[in-house]
């Protein structure tokens, strides 16, 4: 069964269709590359999946639980809401590290938070955030920061503090992790560090959803490709195809800009 | 003139002053927040009208209003004229409201977007996400311009005599009278003192959160 599925999504802002019939599957541990140019909807996508945006219509299932059907209009909790978003994790571009905490308190914040919803929170309270420092000292640590625990965001780098976010979304294991574009806003020197992670991070079989414009990187990593062009899917296959191989005239336009 | 009764009528005007200070600040800061709600609500009508209501409120002078407060009821439906100190009070509030609720608007908009949005994708609350995330950077945000206000809303406590309340400067004043202008230099120690003393509670505040950006 596919870990995740999306079928028939489609969002519109005031009338203008950002997304239209988007449809796709992932199987557990492959990553699926997402390309396209500027305005074409990839954000958009990203953030209806992570329910920051309400598609119009469309359905989206993670493990076979269907956590989003336009046509079930019964209202969800917001308990039940914050339940289904932890299936994804999302990486921003601008990363959007918590300022006022240090590498590892960004990391454990939204774990200690959970946690108070545990049945045994206050007698296992330690042992429990015992438990969440250490994930987040061992995912840190992964991302080659163990020396950087203690710093604050504005300290670090911004290839450093993009790493710190990806520790952040792995700390809650989600399901599947999304990356909105996650070196756009690195200096060019900068952007090895973190495609070094992400790429360990696909080695190690993490699902995820990577939106990005560094093309060598998505036919390296994916399993699978999607290029999108005005908010729909133009053309899908493994990397060797449509990156070697393009059936598509927009697609070959495209790679042809960005093969820089 | 023994100097024990200059002292005397100072510090009581003193005290009047002071009042007026904790008074003002007291109910102005919430009500602020309220204000500032209000105008950054979604709901178009009442973000107009409250906008519109801080718009005048800092177009005007704060004198202007404490006149209109304290004589209005009076002139124009013969009504009963609030006391002197209520109505000092009633006007320094709307009026600081309206400058607090400005400096709010600017820390809860500056603070970017993305902070609720990574919070939300964490699976907070929030509830968490404003007690955990956003309140001390909005904090942050507005402790300098809040400073200023503070220190001009204790120079403003002059405006009271205006209405005959008789705070610091009305009783140094009053000397005047009396061929002595001393008393006025003493009051403007105790301005000097009181804002000395803000500086340097605002300033530990500031160096207290100097360690984020
Ligand atoms: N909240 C919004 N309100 C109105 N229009 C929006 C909103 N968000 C996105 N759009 C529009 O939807 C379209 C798709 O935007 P989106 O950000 O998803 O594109 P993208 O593929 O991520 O582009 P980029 O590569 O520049 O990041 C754009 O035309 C954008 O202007
Ligand atoms: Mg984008």
């Amino acid at each position: 069964m596919a870990i995740l599925e999306v079928t028939g999504l489609n969002k519109s802002f005031s009338g203008t269709a950002v997304l239209s019939d988007v449809g796709f599957s992932l199987e557990k541990g492959e990553s699926l590359a997402i390309i396209g140019s500027s305005g074409s909807g990839k954000t958009t996508l990203l953030r209806c999946l992570n329910f920051l945006e309400l598609p119009d219509s469309g359905k989206i299932s993670v493990a076979g639980e269907t956590v989003f059907d336009s046509s079930d209009r019964s209202a969800v909790p917001e308990r039940e809401l914050r339940r289904r978003r932890l299936h994804f994790g999302l990486v921003f571009q601008s990363f959007n590290l918590f300022p006022q905490y240090t590498a590892l308190e960004n990391v454990t914040l939204a774990g200690r938070l959970l946690a108070r919803e545990n049945p045994g929170y206050p007698r296992r309270r330690a042992e429990l955030f015992a438990e969440i420092d250490e994930n987040a000292r061992a995912l840190l640590d992964s991302v080659g920061l163990i020396s950087k625990l203690g710093a604050y965001p504005h300290e670090l780098s911004g290839g450093q503090q993009q790493r710190v976010a990806i520790a952040r979304a792995l700390a809650l294991s989600p399901d599947i992790l999304c990356f909105d574009e996650p070196t756009s806003a690195l200096d060019p020197e900068l952007t090895g560090e973190v495609l070094r992670v992400i790429r360990s991070l696909a080695s190690s079989h993490t699902t995820m959803v990577i939106v990005t414009h560094e093309m060598q990187f998505a036919r390296e990593v994916s399993d699978k490709v999607i290029f999108i062009d005005g908010g729909a899917i133009v053309e899908r296959g493994a990397p060797e195809d449509v990156f070697g191989n393009p059936r598509h005239e927009r697609t070959k336009r495209f790679l042809e800009r960005y093969s820089g | 003139m023994p100097l024990s009764t200059i002292a005397a009528t100072l510090l009581r005007g003193f005290g009047t002053t002071c009042l007026i200070f904790i008074i003002t600040l007291a109910l102005a800061a919430p009500l602020g927040l309220v204000v500032s709600f209000g105008s950054m609500s979604r709901f178009a009508p009442l973000r107009i009208l409250t906008r519109a209501f801080v718009w005048i409120i800092r177009g005007s002078p704060l004198m202007l209003q404490m006149i209109i407060i304290y004589y209005g009821p009076g002139l124009l439906w013969s009504g009963t004229a609030l006391p002197r100190f209520s109505a000092t009070i009633t006007a320094f509030t709307i009026n600081y409201a309206a400058y607090f609720s400005e400096i709010y608007r600017g820390g809860i908009e500056g603070v970017p977007r993305g902070q609720y949005e990574a919070g939300l994708v964490l699976g907070m609350t929030k509830t968490q996400i404003f007690f955990k995330i956003t309140l001390l950077q909005v904090v942050k945000r507005i402790l300098p311009p809040m400073s200023n206000e503070i220190i001009t809303l204790v120079k403003d406590t002059s405006l009271a005599r205006i209405i005959a309340v008789r705070e610091i400067i009305m009783e140094a004043y009053s000397f005047m009278a009396k061929g002595l202008i001393s008393p006025l230099f003493y009051a403007g120690v105790f301005y000097l003192i009181f804002n000395g003393v803000l500086q340097v509670i605002f300033g530990k505040a500031e160096k207290k959160l100097a360690y984020f950006r």
